[in-house]
Order: C-alpha cells, then sequence, then structure tokens
C-alpha cells in the first residue's frame, strides 16, 4: 500500500525547499495520523479494538494477556511480563538484541507484532538453563569470555543456540555470517566464534 | 505507531474479499519490513490482517519446475532441498539477505513487497516522491550513494533492495496472484516496475490482490552459478551492486547464461542483452569482460554513486568467473 | 583453598548474570507506577519556536503530560544567576533549536506505545533562521577554540619539515562516528517528596552523574541517588550527564510518578554525542636516512553551535617520535549540530590515524621499512614534556607484533603481493595514551564468615572492573577470589572517578589495593603483630579471634609526588593484514595483532577481550563507519544500525593480543597503565597501511569502502 499523501508531507517539502526564514507548521506525524487523532478515530474505535486477547507459553510458563495489537512481541516480553533478559537495541530489526526462538526459530521480537504470536512457544534467555545448570552455550560464553558488557549477550546466545542447531556451524566463516544479525559493540566477536565452536565439537543437547 | 485493528485469517478467498471490501487494510505477513515502516510512521493503516495462517507455505515439484508458496519463509526457501537442488542461486541470493533472524520472518511474498531503503524514503522530515508523491526526489541532489544507475526517472532513482528478487528474476520466475476478479500470472520481471512518473508503485500488484506463490520453470542452471553481493560491510547491509549470474557451458562454450543485478534500479535488473551476447561465445575471462560491458550500456550515474559504473561490471566479471569455476 | 593472583585468567564474576539475561540495566526496573517518556525531536536545523501544539498528543489515550518550552517547568540550575550554572543544551529552558533532532518536546504516557504515538502528534510552528552544517563549506570560519584549554605547541622551529630532503604533505578526513553502544540511553527516575530523588540511568560515572543532577535541581549530592550498576556499553557516550536525563527527572517531578525515558537508536546520533568529523593537515619530513626533522600536525574539528568541544588529536605528533621539530594548531569548525563527546581513544585515534598514515606515506618516499623507521626516530625520552618515561616497552611491541603478523612476507613494492583474486598488503599502527590516576575511595569489608566485601562508586561498562578488583583483592589480601566481591555503580559508595580515559583499574585498583593493605595492617595491629608482618593472616576465623562483628575500613588513594617526575603513558602497536579484491574493492582483514605496553595486566582474559573489542572498533573506523549529514536538510540520512555500519561478525577475524605484561610501579601499586583507548588508537591507520601495501592506493579519507578502491 502506498505511504498516505499527508498534508506534514506537503510542508514538509515547502519548508525545506526554501531556506529562507518563515513561519512553518510541521507535525512529526503523517496526515493520516493527524487525522485519526483530531477525530478522535482511535478512543471512538479504542473500546472494540484497544486489546486483543493472546496466549502464549513463555519459558514454559502459559500466559494469557490482552493486548494492543501494535505492541511488539519485544515490548510484552520487556514491560508487560517484566523479562528483560531480551534486549532492545534498536527496535527495528537491526541489531538482533532482541533475539527470541519462536516455536524453536530464532526471530527479531521487536519486528514481531506480540498478537501474530497467538497460542506460539516463546523460549527467551530466562528459559535456556535448566534449573541452577547452565546450558552448554551460556557457559561457553563465560568460557570464552564472548560478552563484555553484556547488552547483546542475550541475543547472540540464543542467536548461537538457534545457530548450532540450524546446521550453520560447520566452520569459523560460516558461524560468522550466521551470527552477523547479531551486532556487538564492544567487539567479542573472535570469542563468540570460538564460544560456539566449543559447543558445536561438544555437541549441544 | 498509531492504533489499528486487526484480523487474522486463515483461508486466502477471505483474505482477498477482505481487501476488495477495505482497500486500506494491509496485509501482513512476516512484518520485517512493514512494521518497521509502520514504527516509522511510513505507513500508517487502519486494518492489518494477519495473513500468517493462509496455507501458502509449501514448496513442491509441479511438471516444469517448482512452486513455491508466497509465505514459506526465506529461510524455508534457502534450506529447502529442491530449491537447493534445483535452483541453487536463488538460495545463495536468500542468503546473502538480511540476517538468519529476518529471513526466518520474512515471506516470499513480503520480500518482493519490500520497499526500498533510500533514506529520504525512510524519512518523514525530508520530500519524497515514493512517500508522498508530489513533494519531489530528495535523492536526485542529495546523498545519492546507493541509488539507480537504469531506469530511474527524475521523479525518483531508488533502488529495489531484495537480493531473492535478481535472483528470481534471473530465472525467470512467474508470480500467482489470486485478487477479488479471480487469479493471473505474470512474469516476475514484470512484478516491479520502474519509477516513472509514478515512483509510489513499487510494482503492478493492485491493491486488492494477493500473491499466492512463485513459479520457478526447471533450468540449466543448477550448478554455474554465483550470486555475488557487493556492500560495505561484510554482512547485514544492503547491496551497492549485486549480480546473480547462471552458466551453462558445454566444452567451454556457453550455451545459455542468465544475469541480473541489484542495487542499480527501481527493479531487479536483468540482463538480457548480456545474456544474448554471452550466448555461443567461448567461455573466458576476455569474453565476460565484454558482456560486462554490453551490460552497463545506458547506464546513468549521480554525484555520489558514479563508483557503480565500474563497480557493476567488475561484479558482473567476477560473478562469471565464478560461475565458469564453480564445477 | 585457591588464591588468585593478578595475572592469572579469571573469568567474568558477573558472567552469569549476563548470559542468563538476570543483570538488570537502567531501562529495566519494573517501579510501581512506571511512566514512559517519549522526547520529540525538532525538525529544523535552527530556529526559534513559536508555537508548540500539543493538543492532540495531550489529548490521545494515556497521556499524562506533554512538557515543552512553554510549560516545562523550571530547572533551577538552568536559570540565569544559579550557581555553577549547567553548560550544553538546556531541554524545554528557552524557545531556541539549534541543530535538527533537539528535542522540543517531552510525552509522559502510561504505556510505551501510547508515549510514542502521542509523540508523533505533536506540532510546532517555528521561526526558521539560515543553518551552517557542511564542515567542508564552513572551514574557513574554524576557530581556536575558546574554552581556554588550548594552547598551540611549538618545539623547536615550527614547520621544519619543509626544510627536509624528504618530506610528505598530505590531508586526512575522519567523518563523525557514533559511539553506538548496543544499549539504548535511558533514565527511569522517581521523586521522594521535594528534595530527593533516585535515577537508574546509563552512566559511566555515578558520582559524576550525582553531582550534576544535585546541581541541575539545587538538592544536596546525598538527596540524589545514582543507580548504574550495569552498563550496555558506552565508549564515552555516558562520561557526562546528558540534557534528556535531566528532562527525565524534571518529569517525574511534575508527575511525582517514575518516568522511564528511552532514548531512540535515530535519537542516539545527535542527543549523546560521537567523534567529530575531523580533518588533518600533516607535514612530516626526514633525511634520506630517515631521520625526522620537522612534524606539523593542525586539525579542524567539528563542534556545535552552543557549546565547545575539544580533543587531542594533533598531540600524538609530540611526544611519540623523536622529532627535533614539532608543532601543532587545533581549530573547531562550531555547526548547528549535537555536540561531540569523546569516543574510545578520543582525539589520539584521530591523530593516530593521520600521524601513522602520513609516516608510512613517508617510510615509502624514503624506500625504507616503517617498523625501521619508527626505530629510527624512536622518543627514549618525552620530547614533549623532556621527561623519561615511567615505563616505554614499545620496540618490544615492533619486535614481537612483527614476529606475529609475519612483517617478512610484507612486499616492499605495493599491489605485487596477491593470492587469487586477492591483493594483500601489510601495515603498522601505533597507540599510545596517557596513563592516569585519580584520587579514589574503597571500602573493604570483613564479615564474619571471612569474606570481604569492597564497595567503590566506579562503573562497569563492559572491561570487567569488578572482576579485576577481585583478583587486586585476593592478591593484596592472600585471600579467594570466591570469596571477595566487589559493588559498584551506586553514588552511595565511596567516590571513584568517572569510567573513562582508561584509568579505572589504576585509580580504583589503587584504591582497592590500599583498602586490602589497610586492613591488612588493622588486624595485624589488632592482633599485636608488627606492622610489616607477612604472615598470613586467616580471615575466616580473625573477627572471632579478636571478638569483632565486622571490621570496615574506607580508604583514600591517590598517586604521590614521584609520579609528576615521569610521563606516563600505555603504547600500542597495531599490525594488520589485509586482503583487497581485485575488482570489487572489497576490504578483508584477515588478520590483526595488537602487541601492547600496558603495564601489568590483572587480567590476562579481560585484557584480551578489550584489546579485541577495541580492534573490532578499529575496524569499524577503518572500513566500514561514517555518520552522513544531509547539509541541505542538517539530518542524518544514514541514522540507524542498517545504514551506518557497525562491523558486524563476518567483519572480524581472529585477533591476537600480545602482552608486554611488564609492570610500572611509578604510576600506581599493582603495576598497571590502561587498556582501554590503546586497544583501539594505532588499529584505523594500520589497515590504511595495509590497504596501500596490497593496492598501491592510499585511503585518506576513512572509511574505505569499495568504492574508494577502484581502479
Amino acid at each position: 500500500m502506498p505511504p498516505e499523501p499527508g498534508n506534514s508531507a506537503n510542508e514538509t517539502r515547502r519548508d525545506f525547499l526554501k531556506q529562507s526564514s518563515l513561519l512553518t507548521a510541521i507535525a512529526l506525524a503523517p496526515g493520516a495520523v493527524l487525522k485519526a487523532a483530531g477525530e478522535r478515530w482511535d478512543e471512538k474505535i479504542a473500546g472494540a479494538i484497544e486489546k486483543v486477547p493472546l496466549h502464549v507459553e513463555v519459558n514454559g510458563v502459559q500466559h494469557v494477556v490482552s493486548v494492543e495489537p501494535r505492541v511488539t512481541l519485544l515490548d510484552l516480553l520487556r514491560e508487560e511480563l517484566h523479562l528483560t533478559g531480551t534486549k532492545k537495541g534498536c527496535d527495528r530489526g537491526q541489531c538482533g538484541a532482541c533475539t527470541v526462538h519462536v516455536n524453536g526459530v530464532r526471530i527479531n521480537s521487536c519486528l514481531s507484532l506480540a498478537v501474530t504470536n497467538e497460542g506460539k512457544k516463546i523460549t527467551t534467555i530466562e528459559g535456556l538453563a535448566s534449573g541452577k545448570t547452565l546450558h552448554p552455550m551460556q557457559a561457553a560464553f563465560i568460557k570464552h569470555d564472548g560478552f563484555q558488557c553484556g547488552y547483546c549477550t542475550s541475543g547472540q546466545i540464543m542467536s548461537a543456540v538457534a545457530l548450532v542447531k540450524e546446521g550453520h556451524a560447520n566452520s569459523e566463516t560460516e558461524i560468522r555470517e550466521f551470527m552477523s544479525g547479531n551486532i556487538c559493540r564492544c567487539g567479542a566477536y573472535p570469542n563468540i566464534v570460538n564460544a560456539i565452536k566449543e559447543v558445536k565439537e561438544g555437541g549441544l543437547s | 505507531m498509531n492504533q489499528f485493528q486487526y484480523t487474522r485469517t486463515t483461508e486466502t478467498a477471505a483474505a482477498v474479499k477482505l481487501l476488495a471490501k477495505e482497500p486500506a487494510a494491509q496485509l501482513l505477513a512476516g512484518g520485517t519490513n512493514l512494521i518497521d515502516l509502520m514504527k516509522m510512521g511510513i505507513v500508517v493503516p487502519q486494518r492489518l490482517v494477519d495473513i500468517n495462517q493462509l496455507p501458502l507455505k509449501s514448496i513442491e515439484k509441479l511438471g516444469g519446475g517448482l512452486r513455491i508458496g508466497a509465505l514459506a519463509t526465506n529461510t524455508d526457501v534457502a534450506e529447502s532441498p529442491l530449491v537447493k537442488q534445483y535452483f541453487p542461486l536463488l538460495a545463495l541470493a536468500i542468503n546473502a539477505g538480511a540476517s538468519p533472524q529476518l529471513r526466518n520472518m520474512a515471506t516470499v511474498g513480503g520480500n518482493m513487497m519490500q520497499r526500498t531503503r533510500c533514506p529520504y524514503f525512510f524519512d518523514l522530515m525530508m520530500p519524497c516522491n515514493k512517500r508522498a508523491p508530489g513533494t519531489g526526489c530528495s535523492a536526485l541532489a542529495g546523498y545519492n550513494r546507493m541509488h539507480a544507475v537504469f531506469g530511474a526517472s527524475n521523479k525518483c532513482i531508488a533502488v529495489n533492495p531484495s537480493d531473492m528478487n535478481v535472483a528470481l528474476t534471473a530465472l525467470d520466475a512467474d508470480v500467482d496472484i489470486s485478487g477479488a476478479k479471480g487469479s493471473r500470472k505474470i512474469k516476475f520481471a514484470d512484478f516491479h516496475r520502474l519509477p516513472g512518473d509514478q515512483p509510489e508503485l513499487d510494482n503492478n500488484l493492485q491493491k486488492t490482490e494477493i500473491i499466492t506463490a512463485i513459479e520457478l520453470p526447471f533450468s540449466p542452471f543448477t550448478k554455474q552459478v554465483d550470486y555475488l553481493k557487493v556492500r560495505d560491510r561484510s554482512s547485514y547491509a544492503f547491496a551497492l551492486v549485486s549480480v546473480a549470474a547462471g552458466l551453462q557451458i558445454e566444452n567451454n562454450r556457453i550455451t545459455r547464461a542468465a544475469l541480473a543485478m541489484g542495487g542499480l534500479a527501481h527493479k531487479p535488473w536483468r540482463l538480457k542483452t548480456a545474456e544474448a551476447f554471452l550466448q555461443g561465445k567461448m567461455a573466458s575471462e576476455a569474453i565476460f569482460k565484454q558482456a560486462a560491458a554490453v551490460a552497463m550500456e545506458g547506464a546513468k550515474a549521480y554525484e555520489h554513486n558514479k563508483f557503480k559504473l565500474k563497480l557493476a561490471p567488475n561484479a558482473i566479471l567476477q560473478a562469471l568467473k565464478t560461475a565458469a569455476a564453480t564445477a | 583453598m585457591k588464591k588468585n593472583a593478578i595475572g592469572e585468567p579469571l573469568s567474568r564474576v558477573d558472567g552469569r548474570l549476563k548470559v542468563t539475561g538476570a543483570a538488570q540495566y537502567s531501562g529495566e526496573y519494573a517501579l510501581p507506577g512506571l511512566t514512559y517518556g517519549v522526547l520529540v525531536p525538532a525538525n529544523v536545523t535552527c530556529g526559534t519556536i513559536l508555537e508548540i501544539d500539543s493538543k492532540a498528543a495531550s489529548n490521545a489515550p494515556g497521556v499524562l503530560a506533554v512538557i515543552t518550552p512553554f510549560n516545562a517547568p523550571k530547572v533551577p540550575g538552568y536559570q540565569p544567576g544559579a550557581a555553577k550554572p549547567v553548560k550544553g543544551l538546556k531541554l524545554f529552558n528557552d524557545d531556541q533549536v539549534y541543530f535538527n533532532g533537539q528535542p522540543i518536546a517531552l510525552v509522559v504516557a502510561d504505556t510505551f506505545e501510547r508515549a510514542v504515538y502521542a509523540a508523533a502528534l505533536v506540532k510546532a510552528r517555528y521561526d526558521k533562521k539560515p543553518f551552517e552544517t557542511d564542515f567542508h563549506k564552513n572551514m574557513d570560519k574554524s576557530i581556536v577554540p575558546q574554552g581556554g584549554n588550548y594552547k598551540d605547541y611549538t618545539r623547536g622551529e615550527a614547520d621544519a619539515y619543509r626544510n627536509a630532503p624528504v618530506k610528505i604533505e598530505q590531508e586526512y578526513t575522519l567523518p563523525s562516528e557514533m559511539h553506538n553502544p548496543m544499549e539504548l540511553h535511558v533514565t527511569t527516575a522517581f521523586w521522594e517528596g521535594e528534595d530527593k530523588v533516585t535515577l537508574y540511568t546509563k552512566s559511566q560515572g555515578v558520582v559524576s552523574s550525582q553531582k550534576a543532577i544535585a546541581n541541575a535541581f539545587k538538592l544536596e549530592e546525598k538527596n540524589v541517588q545514582i543507580n548504574s550498576r550495569f552498563v550496555g556499553g558506552a565508549f564515552g557516550s555516558s562520561l557526562r550527564t546528558w540534557p534528556h536525563e535531566v528532562a527525565a527527572v524534571q518529569a517525574a517531578k511534575l508527575l511525582r510518578r517514575p518516568v522511564k525515558l528511552t532514548l531512540t537508536r535515530e535519537q542516539m546520533f545527535t542527543l549523546v554525542g560521537y567523534r567529530p568529523l575531523t580533518i588533518q593537515k600533516i607535514g612530516i619530513g626526514a633525511t634520506p636516512d630517515g631521520r625526522l626533522v620537522g612534524i606539523t600536525h593542525e586539525s579542524f574539528s567539528q563542534t556545535a553551535v552552543y557549546e565547545e568541544f575539544t580533543e587531542r588529536s594533533v598531540n600524538v605528533s609530540r611526544f611519540l617520535y623523536a622529532s627535533p621539530n614539532a608543532n601543532t594548531r587545533y581549530k573547531v569548525v562550531p555547526l548547528h549540530v549535537g555536540v561531540p563527546a569523546p569516543m574510545r581513544g578520543p582525539g589520539e585515534a584521530t591523530g593516530a590515524f593521520g600521524l601513522e598514515s602520513a609516516l608510512d606515506e613517508l617510510s615509502y618516499a624514503l624506500n625504507m621499512d616503517p617498523i625501521e623507521l619508527r626505530l629510527k626516530n624512536y622518543a627514549e625520552v618525552d620530547p614533549e614534556r623532556n621527561l623519561p618515561w615511567s615505563s616505554k616497552y614499545l620496540k618490544e611491541c615492533y619486535q614481537l607484533g612483527a614476529e606475529r603478523i609475519g612483517w617478512s612476507k610484507r612486499p616492499a613494492k605495493p599491489g605485487t603481493l596477491r593470492d587469487g583474486d586477492w591483493l594483500v598488503g601489510y601495515g603498522i599502527g601505533c597507540g599510545v595514551f596517557g596513563a592516569y590516576r585519580s584520587r579514589t575511595l574503597a571500602k573493604i569489608k570483613l564479615l564474619p564468615d571471612g569474606s570481604i566485601n569492597l564497595q567503590s562508586a566506579t562503573s562497569d561498562i563492559g572491561p570487567g572492573t569488578a572482576t579485576s578488583m577481585i583478583i587486586i583483592a585476593a592478591e593484596t589480601l592472600g585471600w579467594a577470589a570466591e570469596k571477595i566481591s566487589f559493588d559498584l555503580g551506586d553514588s552511595s559508595f565511596p567516590m571513584a572517578p568517572t569510567q573513562g580515559g582508561s584509568a579505572t583499574v589504576s585509580s580504583v585498583g589503587s584504591a582497592v589495593h590500599d583498602a586490602c593493605m589497610a586492613l591488612k595492617q588493622k588486624i595485624y595491629s589488632l592482633s599485636g603483630k608488627p606492622e610489616n608482618s607477612t604472615d598470613a593472616i586467616d580471615y575466616g576465623t580473625i573477627l572471632q579471634k579478636l571478638a569483632l562483628p565486622v571490621l570496615e575500613i574506607t580508604q583514600e588513594s591517590q598517586a604521590g609526588e614521584d609520579a609528576k617526575k615521569y610521563s606516563m603513558y600505555s603504547f600500542s602497536a597495531h599490525f594488520a593484514q589485509v586482503y583487497v579484491h581485485a575488482l570489487t574493492g572489497v576490504v578483508q582483514v584477515k588478520k590483526l595483532v595488537a602487541t601492547v605496553d600496558a603495564g601489568r595486566i590483572v587480567n590476562h582474559k579481560t585484557a584480551s577481550s578489550q584489546m579485541i573489542g577495541g580492534a573490532v572498533g578499529g575496524i569499524g573506523m577503518a572500513i566500514t563507519e561514517e555518520a552522513v549529514i544531509d547539509n541541505r536538510y542538517g539530518r542524518y540520512i544514514n541514522g540507524n544500525l542498517a545504514d551506518y555500519h557497525v562491523p558486524v561478525n563476518a567483519d572480524i577475524p581472529q585477533i591476537e593480543a600480545i602482552f608486554i605484561d611488564q609492570p610500572d610501579f611509578i604510576i600506581n601499586p599493582i603495576g598497571t597503565k590502561g587498556i582501554g583507548e590503546i586497544s583501539l588508537i594505532g588499529v584505523a591507520p594500520a589497515i590504511a597501511n595495509a590497504v596501500y601495501n596490497a593496492t598501491g592506493i592510499r585511503i585518506r579519507e576513512l572509511p574505505i569502502t569499495p568504492d574508494k578502491l577502484l581502479v
């Protein structure tokens, strides 16, 4: 669907194309949003659609919640379920810090609306260890010092666990490529690769 | 992000019906592009129709080729034994795009519908004819390093960002489409369009239609293929240029060639004249170089993307060399 | 019981918390009644805000407040006449816009989604004024820094290189680079009553944050509690208290509820600093046998119109090599942009790219091996201050690094070594950074079970501070590491400096060392043993024997006068082997070796990681990172992690860190110097020099993207 040709865009153009001093009104939202707000559209429909019931299993625990459709899985986990192990680094699918497993598959939870996960099984970093026993990948990250600040770590580990399962951890080059959806600004990449190699070679349950 | 109504549908016909009734509704598949666009305020739907439950996920062998459901994820396709066996070029291209997590979410249909990464399209505060028709193209005289050298108009010089699309173009795919008026099939090469005077339209899909499948006819390009993507970092980055190359070589003679490029145009760019040039010639670096030069005829660069006039033919040459050298 | 000693590798003591997701960062405290703050950025680059229409936003569901310059409660420290007025940008205090993206309003709502949505509804009317964001166009308007800290420098004769028989005169450009820590900058604030506030905030220095917030709101420092136990990276972006942190506190006061204000990734491109775009003009001259005659180093650096930022990009040329003549000049170009901030290896990283590139160019002009050229001009004493080095093992770094990278395979003639379709080259770049130490306090507690707890108000942005402190304590006390804990990130702990300038182990480690020594002395004196006793102490039973419930000492530590007689620096030599694709210009760093003279290494495990991490940052600086502004609009056009390219795993080879590991006890009692900055400084020129060696193409404007290497 093409974007709404909102008023703001026209004003934006007029605004930017003339460099002289002038008065302008620019809203930071497209016309459609403003129109909806002006007509109190969102409040009118709020009663009917504001929240949708959702059943998800997170780390083996069943949750029945009621969420606005615009809530992402990431924000549901962090703000609603207080599972803050899953991190927000960009909120746009550009860093991988929010990686979780949905039905065993790694995804970016920041680009997944919570409501689209109806009936699914979510695993987050908090659900990886069995009791006090760390998952081998968690232990390997500690052993190989695969992190520094720790902020990307949950996403890295969730990705790494999935990667071994996917069968793409067969060489350093392959590990690097298939771990490239998880950015680490501290630069722990070589240690992360070493941790994954060890788990892969030792077998991963 | 604005509030919107959310509807789940499990039947393709129901989704089509909904679209006909409510053309402002927006289909939600993997969401990797749409949710981002909604967060940025670029797409503001009043209703999302979640089509992830539609039975459009299968990848199957048909008489003359493969049929890939529009809701098969990028990973499903890249990992499919059938795809790897018959269309390794497609698997290579898909794996060159995005990240494993995004490929697990993104679908074939969604990838086809992926919008440009032009920075001006993504910033509500800057003019963009694609986002807000009639406001002007900021890229024309702006930072146009990532932009088109083929098929652009003075309204828009954005490029299609997909890798998958490049391979599907080279492989002569067809697109199956369902709409209120029934089903139709179009050539993949005709699916995306050039910007012309209507850059807001990326493709020829009607608002009330839904992509149901991709059909790939069996081709000789099962071994000697390469997908070369040149980018600013080694992975998880959009292409400066990319090349999908397939060769059929018998006794060192090229009997058939397939070539398409990404990062060069508003649509995946098929290099038909270069393919024709290669056909029947002996495979050699000199011939590949000439084909690359043929491919670049008519290219037009802007202030910041002149390097593509050099990089693109070099990339073609390299991709052909690699494909030819693949046993 | 195993006793840990300095030098032995120890896994991070907070590792388990980090790999299980249990480590809580500043945006992860579920406070009762928590509200969500979202900033509204200006979309003009310079001007006056005439009006803000927040009606739609205020009416949107769940919105609790829309704070604008026209209704914001006054921040006392922002007002004219305030004692110690707050420097820099004062959000919502006046109607002026100095840069595109400057927040003009703060929307607070009961959920994150509602706050984000409402923020998009805020409208503003501006009186727009002309603006300048184009650095190149405005270089002629550069000015000498006004802050008073900067002085031009001349040793011997100025511009002496001009008369040298062999000389290089070149310009080197570094684009603006963003810190981009993975954690979004976030502050959660809540008040108790009128005069007491608590913050969970992303901070490299809880004490400096405490002072800044206390000063802004004119509170007693003890009534400002700052918590920053886990920091998701920072690299300099959290060295200071930013205006949005003050705004969160302001909003929390207004609403009398906890407010969590999180910046978006896009907002982090304008609101939390960056390494500023810098052009360096370097002249370097030598005699035909490679003795330096003179170095002239001049820098032009971007700053903001509303606040001046300076860094030491020219200073490396004063002391890294023994040139008889050297002079430096430094100017800033004020633009309508956000203010820069120190970023890992601030100034020196920029300067080293210039100087080490120029020296490399000189080596080819002289037809001399770059290492030989460096050895020929090795500074045996600090030529700038004419003082001996407290320690310097850079020669050893050259030698070890050259061996490990395989320097002997380096082609003397560029562009002559190939591996298939790839051109291969080798390069060297050196790093240097001051070895600092500041006054620090640490508290030590001996508990009845024989465990030791240490506290200091330092931070840990990732180097593994607590782990290192525990090792230092373990060795000093002769006690097992697992019996020792170290707490940080809390402003109520004894005073520690901000974590920056590679000085934490030196400053806080010294305080920990001294606190441990003081505890031992105390125990000896209580048990009647001589002060200099070397007897082992059984901490498990000592309190029982002494009939004490607990022993607690707060110890202050700082450098002695002796330190002033020396020049104190850490040194590094980085070696890169790169592959450049002959057709596509793609650069792959195949091998990187970092050789380091950073004094004694406390924990080889975390120190190696830090060196590797700095090298990764250097690879980004060299080949991928560049923040781009469209000067027509004054807006960043790649303000996100898809278009601003932080290196990914596939960009990074195995990286080897080699430590000389010689203690320097002049700086501190542990013998450390610091590695945070030198891990990055010198990496980018090593790669750029290797690219030249591979291709014969000299790239003087980073990053080295494929388009620059197409011939």
